[in-house]
């Protein structure tokens, strides 16, 4: 009842040559060049759904997490404002504080904090459809003074960096994919080194230059600032597990990011990040 | 259809497709990838997001055949390429999407009876061959890659999901699929 196959047969190998080209024009380019055009049209289409979905069906997600909560709001309410009223006297301090700091600092020409800078809070609209890698769609783009390679943060420590960018929306490439990498360091300590992503629920590797760095459980990774990208100081995480000989090169030293990669829906997008590394340069 | 066919003899390639077919097809599609990268990473199963798109395309080659499935498949494909972030290898689910959706197509002349069973137990096993391939170029084409114990939980993982979604996304497709449906064209 169904027409012959001969059509389908060359109508397969069609796509499948067109397929084959596609490849191999970004074996080719790597980036620019048409498909980087087609990628930026894709994410101009599905972008605006993705928002439109995210808004309808997180406060929904939301609402079944909070359900099982209900008892305890009324408590948590009270204890929450009685809370606010001491933080902000905490805010008070803090914001001269921060006053006294910024001053010292220019006197004695330390690097500037990470949080120093210009700052843009972004949502999550969608993730990479792959389960093989990891990146988030975030709602704020060039139009909004987002780059490539800046850096990402969130509350907890580092999230990513920015890969690709249109005037409404960029991607971030997670710390926890493997083609992910920063430049570490071991908190309060100078052994620095590479840090590196494994995908979900692995861990980070981090790996340390020099053979005699000493490193421990427990001990804080930071990023170290040499690496273009992140600008130093940024949390990252604790050191898990370390196995074989320090000295050796297959020493494998496993770091447990503080950031929960399965929960982003809120990151803050490190607009000045570029720009410091880049005027740190010259003045070098 | 309001479309001129230049020779009654010789059809074009997609047969008896209309615009307002084509449309609705990529709009479900379009709108798959979408959910595929929001809605369905709220409900994911220990972290593992389903590949609803390739259930669609799977669905869409058994409601409509061969041809329709490998072009639905190649742009389903190219859709999920784009949205990948760079150092994936663009093309790849568009070349292993292509040949599920022929294959399917294919397969689904030989399940006589109208089970939705036939349809879910295709999708299993598709998905478990299509995932297990990617894989596979994937990491001959050079593209850094996560172990491979965790890539075995994923494919597990998202065979299982997809086997879940199919009874929910077939009746979709097909209905889709039906409404749009001009009157049938036959050439031979």
């Amino acid at each position: 009842m169904y027409r012959r196959n001969g059509r389908g047969r060359l109508l397969l190998l069609v796509f499948i040559a067109l397929s084959i080209i596609i490849i191999t024009l970004d074996f080719r380019q790597g980036d620019g060049g048409p498909l980087q055009s087609a990628k930026e049209i894709s994410v101009a289409v599905v972008a605006p759904i993705q928002r439109g979905l995210t808004t309808i069906f997180r406060p929904v997600g939301n609402f079944f997490a909070s359900i099982g909560e209900l008892g305890s709001l009324r408590t948590d309410n009270a204890r929450l404002k009685a809370q606010v009223e001491g933080m902000e006297q905490e805010v008070k301090r803090a914001e001269a504080l921060e006053d006294d700091f910024a001053a010292l600092t220019r006197l004695s020409k330390l690097d500037a904090p990470y949080t120093a800078g210009e700052q843009v809070f972004a949502q999550v609209i969608g993730l990479s459809p792959s389960n093989y890698r990891w990146a988030r769609f975030i709602d704020k783009g060039t139009d909004d003074g987002v780059r490539k390679d800046m850096a990402v943060i969130n509350s907890d420590g580092l999230v990513g960096k920015v890969i690709s960018v249109t005037p409404g929306n960029a991607l971030v490439l997670l710390l926890i994919d493997p083609k992910a990498a920063a430049g570490a360091r071991i908190e309060n300590r100078r052994d620095t080194g590479k840090i590196q992503g494994n995908g979900e629920d692995q861990g980070l590797s981090l790996e340390l230059i020099g053979s005699n760095s000493e490193v421990f459980e427990a001990d804080g990774v930071v990023t170290s600032g040499q690496d273009g990208v992140f600008p130093p100081g940024i949390p990252i995480g604790l050191v898990d597990q370390i196995s074989g000989d320090i000295r050796r090169p297959d020493q494998q030293i496993i770091v447990q990011p503080w950031v929960d990669f399965t929960a982003l829906d809120y990151v803050i997008v490190l607009l000045d990040s570029r720009v410091e590394v880049a005027s740190e340069r010259e003045t070098k | 259809m309001s479309s001129v066919v230049k020779e009654p003899r010789a059809p074009n390639v997609l047969g008896d497709l209309g615009i307002g077919r084509v449309s609705a097809i990529a709009a479900v599609i379009v709108v798959a990838s979408a959910v595929q990268s929001t809605v369905l990473s709220y409900a994911t199963i220990l972290g593992v997001i389903p590949q609803v798109v390739l259930v669609v395309v799977m669905c869409f080659a058994f409601t409509d055949g061969a041809r329709v499935g490998l072009v639905c498949g190649f742009f389903a494909g190219l859709l999920q390429d784009l949205q990948l972030p760079e150092g994936s290898i663009i093309g790849l689910y568009a070349l292993v999407y292509t040949l599920v959706g022929y294959s399917v197509g294919q397969l689904r002349e030989f399940t006589p009876e109208e089970s939705v069973w036939t349809p879910v137990l295709t999708v299993a096993a598709a998905t478990a061959v299509v995932e297990a391939s990617y894989a596979t170029l994937a990491i001959m084409l050079g593209q850094e890659w996560v172990s491979l114990t965790f890539t075995a939980k994923v494919i597990g993982l998202v065979v299982l999901y997809n086997t879940l979604l199919t009874p929910l996304v077939f009746p979709l497709v097909r209905k889709v699929a039906d409404r749009f449906r001009p009157e049938r064209v036959y050439r031979w």
